[in-house]
C-alpha cells in the first residue's frame, strides 16, 4: 500500500470511528402477546444488497472493532473482555473463548495459527454458511481480533468443500482486506501487526469439523483426530499453537470489542452461581429450524427463545395436518426431545438440564409422520458413514447400529436387540478418541428410550421384557459439555 | 459419502502389475495456481487438498491413477498418501465421474423432506442400481452424500457442484434432462 | 506441581520414570495387559481400546496405552489404575465384541492361529454377543503387498502398526490407510514393491492375521514348531532372532528384541536367507573317499579317525567360515598350531544399508579378529575347510585351499580335493558365541527341529580330532573352550556368558 492511501485509510477509518458510535442492543423482553423478538447483531446486515464487499461492509461499520482494538488496547486487554463477555464457543462443545485464548503461550518462537472451523458439516446445521456468504468481513474481523489477541501469524478458514459460494466470498474478502490493509504487513499501519489468511477447502468429511481432524486436514492427510492432550492450543497445527473456533464465534467478538464484555455478558442466560459448571449463555445466538416444520430457516436471538417459541413464532409450526413428534435441539448429534418437552430455552445449561444438549442450536423437528426407527437407521447411518474409522468401537459399533435398525424396521428384530443397542451404547460412549462416538450414541439412545414403543410396534408377538422398568428408566444421560 | 468403492485401486494382483505413469503435473494450464496453493503453506503436504480439488475439475471430475501419481511427485509425498485421501473425502472421485456428478443429500432433514424419492429418480435417470456408479452412457454419476449445510431449504442436490434447494422429483426431473 | 513418581496398579505401589505410560509400567512389572495397536518402538495410536483400564475416581476408561503414570498437575496423589476391574474388564470385552463383529471366525484356517492377540483375548474375554446374526462387511482379501507379503482386510483390525512402521522406521511410506469408517482398509503404493528392505516386520508386529508371509503361509501350524533363540548370521549386526523348524526343515526366523542391536527388527534378507538351510544337497552323514574316489557314507567315529590320519600325513593351514562361533574358531586355531598351520577366516564384503544391514558379512568377524585369526583375502593352501555358506566361502577359496578335511553344510560346497568330510549345522543348528560390528557377545542356540538327525557339534568333532593328532591337546567340552577362550589376554575386559547360558546377550567389549 502506498503512503499516500495508508493516510487516507487511515483518515477514512479513524473517522468512521469517532463518526458513528451505534447504540448496544439491549436486553429483549418477550411482548405481551408473548412474542419473542430478534436481536440482530451477528445478522445485522443479512439482506443488505452486497453486504458481502468490503464497501458496503465499512459503511455498516466493518473492521471498526479492529482499529479500536489496535489502537486503544492491548493483546491482553482484548482477551480480558472476550473472558468477561463469557462468550462460549458456538461449535456445539461450549467451551469459554477467552479461557481458550488464555491458552496460548506467548512466549514461544513458533509460528501460531488460528484455524478458523467453517467446516458445518452437523447435519440440520447452517448457520455459518449464512455469515460466510452475507457477512465474511464480519467473520474476518473477527479472525483478525483473535489474532491480535494472541499474536498469531496465519489465519486458515477450513470451509467444508460443499460450500461454494461461502469459499468465493471469503477468498473475495479476503482480497479486498489485502487490498485495503487489513492483511499482509503492519495492519492499519500498526508495526508488527502482521496476519496472512487462507481458505482451505474441506472435500466432504464430517470428521474434519471435530477440531483435531481437521488440524490433520489442513495438513494434508486423512482427517483421523488426535489423542488429546496435547490440546491444539500448545501444539495444534505443523506443531505449532493453534487456537480453533467456530465462525460464529468469532464473528461475535467485533460486537464485544465494540460494545465491551460486560454488555455482551447482561445478554442472555445468566451463569447459576450454585453451579460451576453452568457457566450461562450469554449474548444471542443464530438459531436454526429444518425439518417438518412450516417455514425453515436462520434467525438470531438473544439466549432465552424456547424451542417451542421458535418453533411456533418462526417456524410457522408444524405443516398442515401434522402433528410436532420430535426434536433434536441442535444439529444431529443431540439427545432428542419430545413434543413435551419443547419448553425449555435454547441455552447451553438449559437444555443439559433435560438430557440434551444446544449443540449448534439449529433444530431438526420430526413429526407424527415420521418413523422413528428409520429415523434411527438413517442417523445411524450418518455416523457409520463418517466415523473416520480410527477407533474399534466407533468403526465397527456405529455400522453395528445401523444394521440392527435396519433388522428392525425389516420386521426381523425382536426386544433383543433393543438390550443389544444398549449394550453397544455403554461399549461405545465414551470409549474413543473423539466425541462422534458420543454423538452417534446421544440420538439413538433418546430416540430408543422416549420411542420404544414404536420398535416393539414392529415387533409383532413379541412381548417387551422390560414393559415394566421401560418407563421408570429415564432418558439419556445428561450431555456434559467438553 | 461413498465409501462403496474405499478398496478401488487395491487389486490382489496390484503387487505384480505395473505402476501407473504420472503424469507431468501440474500442467501448464493450472501451474500457476498449485504453486500459489503450495506457498500457503508450511508444508507441501498441507496442499493435497486444494491441489486435489484443482486437480480433478482440470482433469474431467476425478483423479485417474496417473493423476494420483503425478500430484503424489508434486507435492512430494506417496501415491499411497494420496489415494488415502481420495477415498476418505467423500468429493474426490478416483473412478470416472460421468460428464455430470449429481449429489443427492441423504441425511435426516433432506431425509424427511423427500430425499428418498429424488435418489430414486436421480438412479433412474442415470439407469444405474445403486449410488458411486458411474452411468452406462458415462453421462452421470449419482452420489449419496451426507448434509450439505442446505437444511433449510431441503432436500438439497448438487449438479456439477452447483447447489438446487427445494427441490422436487419433477423439478429433479428437469435438471437432470437439461443436462447434455 | 506436586512430584508424584509412583503409580498405583491393582493395589501395588510402583515407580515410573517420566514420560512412562501405564502400560509400560504394567508391563515392565509382568502385569498383563491387552494391547493391539501399541507398540514400543512406535507412536502412540491409542486407537484399538483394548487397553482401557479403570482409572479411579473416573467413570471413563482410559486407554492405558496413552495414559502417563504422572497425573495431571493439578493432582498430587499418584494414579490409582486397575487393570482388573469391572469396568476395566467390560470395557475391554466390550471393544473385543467390536472387533469380533466384523472379523472372519476362520482361526482353523488362520496362518496366526497360535500366535494371534485377536484370539489369545477373545478367549480371555468371551466372544459376548458378536457371533450374532449380524452380517460381516466385505473387504479385498488376499492383496499382494510386494513379492513377499499378503494383506487380508477383513483380518485386519486398523491398528495402523504396519503403517506406522512404514512412516517412523524406515521412513519409506509405502503403505497408508484408504476409505473410511469399516471400510478402511491397508493400502499400498502402486510402485506395489517395498522399497525398503525390512517389510517382513510388519508381518512379526501384525497383532492378528491380516499380514502373512508368502514364504511361511500355510507351511506349519506354531504349535508342531520348534523354536530356539539364536542370532542371525546373514551379517555382522547379528540380529537377535528366534528359529523356527519341524521334522529337520527350518521354517523361519523372527526378530527377537534387542534393545542394543537390532531393537525388534531384522532385514529380510536376512530372514529370508536362512532356506539355504533347506538345500536337497544338504550334508547329513561324514563321508570319506574310497579308492575309486566316491564319497562314502562314514560313522563319525571312523571319519574323526581318517581325519586325523589325512591330516598327520598333509599338515598346513586352517580356513575357517567368518559366521563359525567362536568357540569352532579357538579350536581351529588349536588345529592348525597342531598341523604347524596357520588359521584363517573368510567373510565376504557386502553393502551397508544405514539401518540394521551392515557392510561386514562375516557374522563372527570380530570375534575372529579378537581371537587373532587373520582374514584370507585370496586363495591358499589349507588343510582343514570350514564352509557354512558360500558367500563367505566362495568356490575360489574352497578350490584353492586343496583341503582334505572338509566340514560343509551343503554336498556343492566340498570341493574335489576332501578326503574326509563332516556335516556342518547352520547357524540354527550349532550352539556358539558371536561377536558381532559392536563387540557384543551373543550367545546362539541350537534349533533341535532343524537340521538333520544326531548331528554332531563341530566343536566336538574338532576336539576329537585334535584328541587324535597326538598333540597333546586335552577334551575340554564347551564349558573348557570358553573358558580358554576367556584366559586370552584379548578377552579379559570382555566377559563371555557360560556355556550353557541361555540368556539372550553377554556382555559387551
Ligand atoms: C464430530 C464432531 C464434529 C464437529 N463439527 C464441528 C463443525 O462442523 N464446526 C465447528 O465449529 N465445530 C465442530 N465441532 C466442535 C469442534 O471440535 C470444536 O469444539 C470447535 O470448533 C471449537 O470452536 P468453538 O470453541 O468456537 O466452538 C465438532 C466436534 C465433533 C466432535
Ligand atoms: S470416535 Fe470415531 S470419528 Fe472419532 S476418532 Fe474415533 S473412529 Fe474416528
Ligand atoms: S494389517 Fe495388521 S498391522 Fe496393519 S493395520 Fe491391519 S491389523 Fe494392524
Ligand atoms: S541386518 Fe544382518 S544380522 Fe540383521 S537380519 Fe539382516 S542380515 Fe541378519
Ligand atoms: S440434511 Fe440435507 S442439506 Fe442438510
Ligand atoms: S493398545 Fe492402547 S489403544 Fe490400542
Amino acid at each position: 500500500m502506498t503512503a499516500k492511501k495508508k493516510a487516507a485509510a487511515k483518515k477514512a477509518s479513524t473517522k468512521k470511528a469517532s463518526a458513528k458510535k451505534a447504540a448496544a442492543p439491549a436486553k429483549v423482553v418477550r411482548a405481551a402477546d408473548g412474542s419473542y423478538p430478534e436481536t440482530r447483531i451477528l445478522s445485522a446486515n443479512f439482506g443488505v444488497k452486497d453486504s458481502w464487499t468490503l464497501p458496503v461492509a465499512k459503511k455498516n461499520g466493518a473492521y471498526k472493532s479492529l482499529e479500536k482494538a489496535i489502537k486503544t488496547m492491548t493483546p491482553a486487554e482484548v482477551i480480558d473482555e472476550v473472558k468477561t463477555s463469557r462468550v462460549r464457543g458456538r461449535g456445539g462443545a461450549g467451551f469459554p473463548t477467552g479461557v481458550k485464548w488464555g491458552f496460548v503461550p506467548t512466549d514461544t518462537d513458533k509460528a501460531k495459527y488460528l484455524v478458523l472451523n467453517a467446516d458445518e458439516s452437523e447435519p440440520g446445521t447452517f448457520k455459518d454458511r449464512f455469515l460466510m456468504e452475507l457477512d465474511p468481513h464480519l467473520v474476518l474481523e473477527g479472525c483478525l481480533l483473535c489474532a491480535y489477541a494472541t499474536g498469531l501469524d496465519v489465519i486458515y478458514i477450513y470451509v467444508r468443500g460443499e460450500y461454494p459460494l461461502s469459499i468465493a466470498r471469503l477468498e473475495g474478502a479476503i482480497e479486498e482486506a489485502r487490498e485495503a490493509g487489513l492483511l499482509g504487513k503492519d495492519i492499519l499501519g500498526k508495526k508488527g501487526f502482521n496476519v496472512e489468511a487462507h481458505v482451505h477447502p474441506g472435500a466432504g468429511a464430517y470428521i474434519c469439523g471435530e477440531e483435531t481432524g481437521m488440524l490433520e486436514s489442513l495438513e494434508g492427510k486423512r482427517g483421523h483426530p488426535r489423542i488429546k492432550p496435547p490440546f491444539p492450543a500448545v501444539e495444534g497445527a505443523f506443531g505449532c499453537p493453534t487456537v480453533i473456533n467456530n465462525v460464529e464465534t468469532l464473528a461475535h467478538v467485533p460486537s464485544i470489542i465494540e460494545h465491551g464484555g460486560a454488555w455482551f455478558g447482561d445478554l442472555g442466560i445468566a451463569p447459576d452461581p450454585d453451579n460451576p459448571r453452568a457457566m450461562g449463555s450469554a449474548g444471542t445466538k443464530l438459531m436454526g429450524l429444518s425439518g417438518d416444520i412450516k417455514t425453515p430457516g436462520c434467525w438470531e436471538f438473544e439466549f432465552g427463545i424456547t424451542v417451542r417459541e421458535l418453533i411456533e413464532q418462526y417456524g410457522g409450526g408444524a405443516l398442515d395436518g401434522r402433528t410436532i413428534k420430535a426434536v433434536i435441539p441442535g444439529g444431529l448429534s443431540m439427545p432428542v426431545l419430545t413434543a413435551d418437552e419443547l419448553d425449555v430455552p435454547m441455552g447451553f445449561d438449559a437444555l443439559v438440564k433435560v438430557g440434551s444438549g444446544l449443540g449448534t442450536a439449529t433444530a431438526i423437528v420430526m413429526d407424527d409422520a415420521c418413523d422413528m426407527v428409520e429415523a434411527c437407521e438413517n442417523i445411524a447411518h450418518f455416523f457409520a458413514d463418517e466415523s473416520c474409522g480410527q477407533c474399534t468401537p466407533c468403526r465397527e459399533g456405529c455400522h453395528w447400529m445401523e444394521k440392527i435398525f435396519t433388522r428392525i424396521k425389516a420386521g426381523d428384530g425382536t426386544p433383543a436387540d433393543l438390550d443389544l443397542l444398549e449394550h453397544l451404547f455403554v461399549n461405545i460412549e465414551g470409549r474413543t478418541i473423539c466425541a462422534l462416538a458420543d454423538a452417534a450414541v446421544w440420538p439413538l439412545r433418546s430416540i430408543l428410550r422416549k420411542f420404544r414403543h414404536e420398535f416393539l410396534a414392529k415387533m409383532p408377538g413379541h412381548a417387551d421384557p422390560h414393559a415394566a422398568d421401560a418407563k421408570a428408566s429415564d432418558a439419556a444421560a445428561p450431555v456434559g459439555a467438553k | 459419502m461413498s465409501t462403496a468403492n474405499a478398496a478401488a485401486g487395491q487389486s490382489a494382483d496390484r503387487g505384480t502389475a505395473q505402476p501407473p505413469t504420472p503424469v507431468s503435473f501440474p500442467p501448464k494450464e493450472i501451474k500457476k495456481q498449485c504453486d500459489g496453493i503450495v506457498t500457503r503453506y508450511p508444508t507441501r503436504m498441507a496442499a493435497c487438498l486444494p491441489v486435489l480439488h484443482v486437480a480433478q475439475k482440470h482433469y474431467g471430475g476425478w483423479i485417474s491413477p496417473e493423476v494420483e501419481a503425478g500430484v503424489a511427485e508434486y507435492l512430494g509425498v506417496s501415491d499411497s498418501h494420496i489415494r488415502g485421501l481420495l477415498t476418505f473425502y467423500a468429493m474426490f472421485n478416483s473412478k470416472p465421474s460421468g460428464r455430470h456428478e449429481v449429489w443427492v443429500c441423504r441425511t435426516l432433514t433432506c431425509w424427511l423432506r423427500g430425499a428418498v424419492q429424488l435418489r430414486s429418480t436421480a438412479l433412474e435417470k442415470a439407469g444405474v442400481e445403486a449410488c458411486g456408479v458411474e452411468s452406462p452412457d458415462g453421462k452421470f454419476l449419482v452420489k449419496n452424500m451426507e448434509c450439505l449445510g442446505l437444511c433449510e431449504e431441503a432436500p438439497a442436490v448438487f449438479i456439477d457442484g452447483q447447489p438446487h434447494v427445494n427441490v422436487t422429483p419433477e423439478k429433479l426431473s428437469e435438471l437432470l434432462d437439461a443436462c447434455e | 506441581m506436586a512430584d508424584v513418581k509412583t503409580v498405583f496398579i491393582n493395589g501395588v505401589e510402583y515407580p515410573f520414570d517420566a514420560g512412562q505410560t501405564v502400560i509400560q509400567v504394567a508391563h515392565e512389572n509382568g502385569l498383563d495387559v491387552p494391547h493391539y495397536c501399541y507398540h514400543p518402538g512406535l507412536s502412540i495410536a491409542g486407537n484399538c481400546r483394548i487397553c482401557m483400564v479403570e482409572v479411579e475416581g473416573d467413570a471413563k476408561p482410559q486407554v492405558s496405552c496413552k495414559l502417563e503414570c504422572a497425573p495431571p498437575p493439578w493432582v498430587s496423589e499418584p494414579l490409582r489404575i486397575q487393570t482388573e476391574s469391572e469396568l476395566a474388564k467390560s470395557a475391554r470385552a466390550g471393544t473385543m465384541e467390536m472387533l469380533l463383529v466384523n472379523h472372519p471366525l476362520d482361526c482353523p484356517i488362520c496362518d496366526q492361529a497360535g500366535e494371534c492377540h485377536l484370539q489369545d483375548y477373545s478367549y480371555q474375554l468371551g466372544q459376548g454377543q458378536a457371533s450374532s446374526s449380524t452380517a460381516k462387511t466385505k473387504l479385498p482379501k488376499n492383496v499382494a503387498f510386494g513379492e513377499k507379503i499378503v494383506y487380508d482386510a477383513e483380518r485386519c483390525i486398523k491398528c495402523t502398526l504396519c503403517v506406522r512402521f512404514c512412516e517412523e522406521v524406515t521412513e519409506t511410506n509405502e503403505l497408508n490407510l484408504g476409505g473410511r469408517g469399516d471400510e478402511e482398509i491397508v493400502i499400498m503404493s502402486s510402485k506395489g514393491e517395498f522399497e525398503t528392505d525390512y517389510s517382513m516386520n510388519i508381518i512379526d508386529i501384525c497383532p492378528v492375521g491380516a499380514l502373512t508371509s508368502r514364504d511361511f503361509r500355510f507351511k506349519s501350524r506354531l504349535w508342531f514348531m520348534d523354536f530356539a533363540d539364536s542370532v542371525c548370521t546373514g551379517c555382522a549386526r547379528g540380529c537377535n532372532v528366534i528359529t523356527g523348524g519341524r521334522n529337520g526343515s527350518m521354517m523361519r526366523m523372527e526378530p527377537r528384541h534387542n534393545a542394543d542391536v537390532n531393537q525388534w527388527w531384522m532385514c529380510d534378507q536376512g530372514r529370508l536367507d536362512y532356506r539355504y538351510v533347506n538345500t536337497p544337497t544338504r550334508i547329513a552323514t561324514p563321508r570319506i573317499k574310497t579308492a575309486d574316489g566316491v564319497w562314502a557314507a562314514a560313522t563319525v567315529d571312523d571319519a574323526i579317525l581318517a581325519a586325523a590320519a589325512a591330516l598327520k600325513a598333509a599338515g598346513g593351514n586352517v580356513l575357517v567360515d567368518g559366521g563359525c562361533t567362536l568357540e569352532e574358531m579357538h579350536l581351529a586355531q588349536q588345529l592348525a598350531a597342531a598341523l604347524g598351520g596357520k588359521a584363517t577366516y573368510a567373510a565376504a564384503t557386502g553393502e551397508a544399508d544405514g539401518f540394521l544391514r551392515v557392510a561386514e558379512q562375516g557374522a563372527n568377524a570380530a570375534g575372529a579378529e579378537l581371537l587373532g585369526l587373520a582374514r584370507a583375502t585370496k586363495a591358499g593352501a589349507a588343510a582343514v575347510l570350514v564352509v557354512e555358506r558360500d558367500a563367505n566361502v566362495p568356490q575360489a577359496l574352497r578350490d584353492g585351499a586343496d583341503a582334505v578335511v572338509v566340514f560343509a553344510t551343503d554336498a556343492d560346497h566340498v570341493p574335489a580335493s576332501a578326503q574326509v568330510v563332516f556335516p556342518f549345522g547352520s547357524s540354527a543348528e550349532r550352539d556358539g558365541l558371536f561377536v558381532n560390528t559392536d563387540g557384543r557377545v551373543q550367545v546362539a542356540q541350537r534349533n533341535p527341529g532343524i537340521g538333520p538327525d544326531n548331528l554332531t557339534p563341530p566343536y566336538e568333532l574338532l576336539e576329537e580330532i585334535l584328541g587324535e593328532l597326538d598333540a597333546g591337546y586335552d577334551w575340554h567340552g564347551r564349558d573348557g573352550i570358553v573358558a580358554a577362550i576367556q584366559a586370552q589376554p584379548a578377552f579379559a575386559k570382555i566377559s563371555l556368558p557360560a556355556a550353557q547360558a541361555t540368556a539372550e546377550v553377554g556382555a559387551t567389549s
